[in-house]
């Protein structure tokens, strides 16, 4: 079990190593300067000073100092936004993407795995059909569309939310809600895929003959099987929200991650980019590895694929 | 019968079906048809107060432009004709008719998607297939690889890709700088979609091999060729055309995603993401832009939905017992 | 039917029902606890009561280190919080006093400017400002590895202060070759020409009687790559090296310094050297870039083997000092001389400044707190303040301003107020390029230039199509503003004209012409569109568009790879020449390429001259060289920027640059 763990340690190191190294060929291969902000552009002799200050004149040099930073933590100074180091905007940022993701993955379970249960249960009636075309708009709608007709509705019309913003728990449901919905649609569709599989299969036919309720052989028996796919979705998808989405976190003002993933690969931040890239990598590989283990311990005959 | 697994669905998916393929099949034709019109018309400005106004049946009042180098009259019955339809839909923020934005922006969205999918169907199936074919390390090291590339933030890499590529492509297509951002986006985003299409590829034809009517062939002595092309390609048409279906809406999405960040089809060529992000930018408290809106919108959500929906049944045809959604 | 013989059957059955149920449960649990401490986070972090007055400033900070500044929302804050020499009126925008007494001693032959500066000038942690402060500050602005952008007030305008930049960049790039040399990779061309000419390297390789001879100058990249390969060759011990350079340099520096023109006379008293006389260097004075620095800040000085200089060479800062909270060291936070202190800023959300209790005018702020929100979307700032959520917005810029433009002008909401401000929204066409990526390129001939700019209907693109209340610019300078100075006429829209000089330079009717590219970014396609439109239709020449994200567009638009490219500028002070200066030769701002020796010559003169009347009569014939002959450029709009100011809110007034000072603020909710 340990060995086992160790070598999944071992090979997430690999994989945040390799997606570092792959990070840094593409951040040096952009053009741009990091330096430059406005319109006014600076002397060239200022701005060999400021890439001998950062290392940024030599490559390679470069590239073993932020992996001996990054190794210990320490992801360097912004080069856009000079007064702050990468670890303070990650830091400040990360919380806040983690609380809206974290809640509309919430939110996507809570929602997602009742509507493909039911609408598997009752496959064919006017029920299932409903969940499939709502699942299918869910899936088909842009978050930046659909948070802006629940800012415009609820916050600008209606009043019941602030504009924008970020600092009370007001701010939190819309962006978090536009977030959960692509995740609602497919966490239902994987529950109801799932769940008419295991249906169908012949452990439920026999719980049914031995006169079991509903009720149990659905939740009980079906239920098992059926949210392992989900469970294995989760992994990526909690990734993916917990480090944000620059659209929701744009149309809401929420001071997310997503929006520096964006921001620092227009700015040609490197330091910004590398370090978020790594904290990303980095979280992806975690959560995977625990849905593994949630996997192992659900069904122990997969442990062994693990 | 109910088979385990079968998810086809009767009456009410059929008709979703119809009407997808109708609603599909009705954009598909009608932004054809008019694109040698609507080519030379997409980003005409016609000024004026008049320009920013909700849509209208009269053509005249988004005439009174600064300097009327078209007046209707001027042109060919069917030309006129379709230069009146220019204000059905309203027109711009700047002054361009909405009608003649959507219907080229269609048919670039479409081949976004289409384009973004055939690189991610071609990438992604040598790259599985290969993989599983050779076996041993070289399998372990072409997985790894796939593995490090999904632990890459998805949306960051399409903009490093498209930031680093487009200058060069432009210099080797000798300035054709519009059409260099066009292949540079799809590139992008196909070169990121590949990755599941590897690992489905990959999963699939282990499973083949593993088959009885493999092990026949093999024992009849086919080359690995023939066997290649002969069982393993053709079986492998199934699952690849599901993944297809999905990735097309899911590019066109990615793209306007990439519009809205402002670096998706650059200005002035249309596509439906680029207009939907523009109606979405423009909305306010003091006037009501609705059709910047909801026009562009609704084409966006009516075609993607139109789509999930025939990836839906393509893959409860094809391959009924298919996970594939998890994989997305 | 089914094409897919799918082979791996799902895992069923054998599942412990209970097993799932408890860990469904503990999962949701586990989440829950997370969440709530995640919450708690979020809660602290943000919980202070609203300040006296709310505004956002879009886009953000980014940065307070006023010697790397150069956005207008971060001038804002920085003037807010440090007080320079000078300041700006918040209506005329006029120098007026500041931290010194006003005006100074100015000597005859206006080059020495001899300030006093207040006895009640004070820190916000009650220090005294002295001169040496200032003189701490300034020197950070043109020191390499800290200067930014606005480098060249000092060099331009200080004597002394431009040798004293070439001789730290000198060392600075040798340092850099050696430090390739050490870890064996290849030193640049410019490294290995300043390093052969540096005196303790030469002594050094004489010392080891090593030959190091240059390839001529037109000598190909391998004639240096062979060079370099001969350094790297030699058994040198390069860090032994750089620490001797390092430590000379080291030993030099404040000798060197001191002969620029900055000098405390006094705590109290600093004398500025000009390079020549400059009537508007009261007006530098207010700038962000010559604001003082108090002393708390040597403490985090990065020093390398108890130099006070970096491995580098540079005189560079722990750049987290703009941090009202950052305490090592000994270092206990930001202290500043302006009206209001920052006390608290949170990255991409807001900063909050409150009063210098210190201040000269403290009891006659009203406003004790500010807020300062940051909202990446300008449209969403619109709806908070609209819900009255802010009080004061500085940029209105979105694709409905023309709206709001309207809603101004008609007095329906005469809370939207205009500020014409000191800026010129342009093209450049590039006269520097003979082929354009492939493409031949027709403006090197000033003919066709002139052609294009006659053809432009510039009325009509601001009335109409902008629609937002811009003024229309026939000239570089904006008219009316600076005060003595009226730019020349320009030329008007006159089509034969245009048509003719377009014949006469070989494209009667446009013809011969390869497609034009007009280089802009998704913000201009607007007026791009309008401008293509009208040299199809006058001209019969076809303008494609190409808009591009704005970092790539910067780059390319300085490499010179476009025919057209949008442009802007915004006056950094209250003259001519902060316009006229980016068109000279070599200056790095001239994006079009343009040089003419007519037009250097009579800037240069310009710039010697005192009487103010001839300097502007001299300027003026300039900037006609410029838009009635040459036509660089094409100048479209100075830009008039809205702003929003709450009803209850008194003292912000519009101005040209869009300064505004938070002290004299009222809110009478």
């Amino acid at each position: 079990m340990i060995l086992r763990v160790l070598s999944r340690l071992s090979a997430g190191v690999v994989t945040l190593a390799c997606v570092y190294a792959i990070t840094f060929v593409m951040v040096v291969a952009i053009p741009g300067n990091p330096f430059q902000s406005g319109e006014r552009k600076m002397s060239p002799e200022v701005e060999q000073a400021l890439r001998a200050r950062y290392h940024m004149d030599n490559n390679w040099a470069y590239f073993g100092e932020y992996l001996a930073g990054a190794i210990r933590l320490d992801f360097g100074p912004s080069y856009t936004y000079n007064d702050w180091t990468c670890n303070q905007i990650i830091a400040s940022a990360l919380p806040v993407s983690m609380l809206v993701g974290l809640l509309a993955i919430l939110i996507a379970v809570m929602v997602g795995v009742p509507i493909g249960v039911l609408s598997a249960v009752r496959r064919d009636s006017w029920l299932d059909a409903t969940t499939l075309a709502l699942v299918m708009v869910g899936i088909s709608m842009p978050t930046f569309v659909v948070g802006s007709a629940l800012l415009t509705v609820f916050a600008v019309h209606l009043h019941w939310f602030p504009v924008g913003g970020w600092g009370t728990l007001a701010h939190l449901p819309l962006p978090a809600i536009t977030l959960s919905l692509p995740f609602i649609a497919y966490i239902a569709r994987l529950t109801r895929v799932g769940m008419l599989d295991a249906l169908g299969s012949d452990f439920i036919r026999t719980a049914v003959a031995k006169g079991l309720s509903t009720r149990v052989v659905v939740w009980r028996h079906a239920f098992q099987v059926a949210f392992l796919p989900v469970l294995s979705y989760l992994g990526p998808a909690t990734a993916q929200a917990l480090t944000g989405s620059f659209a929701v976190e744009k149309v809401f003002g929420v001071p997310g991650l997503g929006q520096h993933f964006v921001n620092a690969a227009l700015n040609r931040d490197a330091g910004l980019i590398l370090g978020c890239v790594l904290v990303f990598a980095a979280l992806l590989i975690v959560l995977n590895m625990l849905i593994d283990a949630l996997y192992a311990w659900i069904d122990p005959r997969i442990s062994g694929a693990v | 019968m109910t088979r385990p697994g079968d998810t086809r669905r009767s009456g009410v998916h059929r008709a979703l079906v119809v009407l997808s393929v109708t609603v599909l099949a009705a954009l598909l034709v009608t932004s054809a048809a008019t694109l040698p019109f609507t080519l030379n018309w997409y980003d005409v400005q016609e000024l004026g107060e008049a320009v920013r106004h909700a849509p209208t049946s009269d053509p005249t009042v988004s005439f009174d432009s600064f300097e009327p180098s078209v007046s209707p009259g001027m042109l060919a019955p069917a030309a006129r004709y379709l230069h009146a339809a220019s204000s059905w839909l309203g027109h711009d923020d700047l002054g361009r008719s909405m009608l003649f934005r959507l219907l080229p922006g269609f048919l670039i969205s479409l081949g976004i998607g289409l384009a973004s999918a055939a690189i991610a169907v071609c990438l992604g199936t040598f790259w599985g297939a290969t993989a599983a074919l050779v076996g041993g390390n070289t399998d372990r090291v072409m997985m790894r690889i796939v593995d490090v590339l999904f632990g890459l933030p998805y949306i960051l890499m399409v903009i490093l890709l498209k930031i680093a590529l487009t200058r060069p492509l432009s210099a080797l297509l000798g300035g054709q700088t519009a059409v260099a951002d066009l292949i540079v986006l799809f590139v992008a985003i196909g070169a990121v979609s590949w990755l599941t299409m590897a690992r489905v590829v990959r999963g699939q034809v282990l499973s083949l091999r593993a088959q009885p009517f493999i092990e026949a062939a093999r024992a009849a002595g086919a080359s690995r060729l023939r066997i290649l092309c002969r069982h393993l390609l053709p079986n492998l048409v199934g699952p690849v055309i599901v993944y297809a279906t999905l990735v097309i809406p899911q590019a066109i999405m990615q793209e306007s995603f990439l519009s809205f960040l402002g670096i998706g089809v650059t200005q002035p060529t249309p596509s439906l993401g680029r207009l939907a992000a523009d109606g979405v930018e423009a909305v306010n408290t003091f006037v009501g832009y609705w059709w910047l809106i909801v026009y562009p919108c609704g084409v966006l959500v009516v075609t993607l939905v139109a789509m999930n929906v025939l990836g839906d049944a393509l893959r409860d045809r094809l391959d009924p017992r298919s996970q594939m959604t998890s994989l997305v | 039917m089914a094409y897919g013989r799918s082979a791996v059957d799902f895992p069923q059955s054998v599942v412990h029902a209970p097993v799932v149920d408890a860990m469904f449960r503990n999962l949701l649990l586990i989440c829950t606890l997370f969440l709530c401490l995640l919450l708690s986070f979020v809660a602290f972090s943000d919980s202070q009561p609203r300040a006296d007055f709310t505004y956002v400033n879009p886009s953000g900070i980014h940065t307070l280190d006023p010697a790397r500044m150069s956005w207008t929302q971060d001038f804002r804050v920085a003037l807010n919080i440090w007080e320079g020499l000078t300041s700006w009126d918040r209506k005329t925008t006029k120098p007026i006093p500041g931290a010194a007494h006003f005006p100074p001693t100015i000597s005859d032959n206006g080059r020495e400017y001899t300030f006093a500066i207040r006895d009640d000038a004070r820190w916000s942690n009650g220090d005294p400002v002295t001169a040496y402060d200032f003189i701490r500050g300034w020197r950070r602005g043109m020191e390499p590895g800290t200067a930014m952008d606005y480098a060249f007030f000092f060099t331009d305008h200080i004597e002394g202060a431009a040798e004293y930049v070439a001789w730290r960049n000198d060392v600075v790039v040798v340092l850099g070759g050696l430090r390739a040399l050490r870890d064996g990779s290849t030193p640049t061309e410019d490294q290995l020409r300043r390093l052969a000419n540096h005196a303790r390297v030469r002594r050094k390789l004489t010392n080891d009687s090593i030959e190091l001879t240059l390839p001529p100058d037109a000598a190909s990249p391998y004639a240096w790559r062979a060079l370099a390969d001969d350094l790297a060759a030699l058994e040198l011990d390069w860090g032994a090296l750089i620490d001797s350079v390092l430590a000379d340099h080291a030993r030099e520096i404040d000798e060197r310094f001191a002969k620029v023109g900055l000098a405390a006379l006094g705590d109290q008293t600093l004398r500025v050297r000009l390079t020549r006389p400059c009537s508007y260097f009261l007006d530098l004075t207010g700038f962000p870039t010559l604001l003082p620095c108090h002393g708390s800040i040597e403490v985090l000085r990065q020093r390398y083997q108890g130099l006070p200089l970096t491995a580098e060479g540079l005189v560079v800062y722990d750049p987290q000092w703009t941090k009202p909270n950052y305490r090592r060291h000994g270092y206990d936070g930001l202290v500043t001389n302006g009206p209001y202190q920052l006390t608290d800023w949170v990255f991409k959300r807001r900063a909050r400044l409150t009063v210098n209790p210190y201040h000269r005018a403290v009891d006659e702020i009203s406003c004790r707190t500010v807020d300062m929100l940051e909202y990446d979307n300008v449209s969403a700032s619109i709806m908070a303040y609209e819900a009255g959520a802010v009080d004061f917005l500085t940029d209105l810029g979105v694709p409905y301003d023309h709206e709001l433009a309207r809603l101004s002008r008609t007095g329906e909401r005469p809370d939207f107020l205009r500020c014409p401000v000191l800026a010129t929204y342009f093209f450049n066409f590039n006269c520097r390029d003979a082929e354009v990526a492939g493409r031949a390129n027709p403006f090197v001939d000033p003919r066709v230039r002139k052609a294009f700019t006659l053809a432009v209907d510039r009325r009509s693109i601001v009335e109409t199509v902008l629609a937002r209340g811009d003024r229309v610019a026939y000239s570089f300078v904006p008219p009316d503003t600076i005060p003595g100075y009226q730019p020349p006429r320009g030329l008007r829209r006159n089509i034969p004209e245009a048509k003719r000089l377009l014949a006469e330079a070989g494209f009667p009717g446009g013809v011969g012409m390869a497609p034009v590219e007009l280089l802009c970014t998704s913000n201009d396609v607007r007026v791009g569109q309008a401008l293509a439109r009208m040299w199809r239709q006058m001209l019969g020449v076809r303008v494609e568009l190409r808009a591009l994200e704005s970092k790539t567009f910067a780059g390319t638009k300085a490499r010179g790879e476009y025919m057209i490219a949008r442009a802007n500028w915004y006056a950094d002070y209250n003259d001519p020449t902060t316009f006229l200066d980016c068109l000279t030769t070599g200056n790095g701002n001239n994006d079009s390429g343009y040089s003419s020796l007519r037009y250097d010559q009579l800037i240069a003169s310009a710039k010697l001259l005192v009487d103010p009347t001839v300097r502007a009569k001299r300027l003026q014939e300039a900037e006609a060289v410029l838009v009635e002959q040459d036509c660089p450029i094409l100048p479209i709009l100075h830009y008039v920027q809205l702003i929003a100011v709450a009803p209850h809110v008194t003292g912000l007034h519009p101005n040209a640059r869009l300064w505004f000072p938070f002290r004299y603020v009222s809110v009478n909710r």
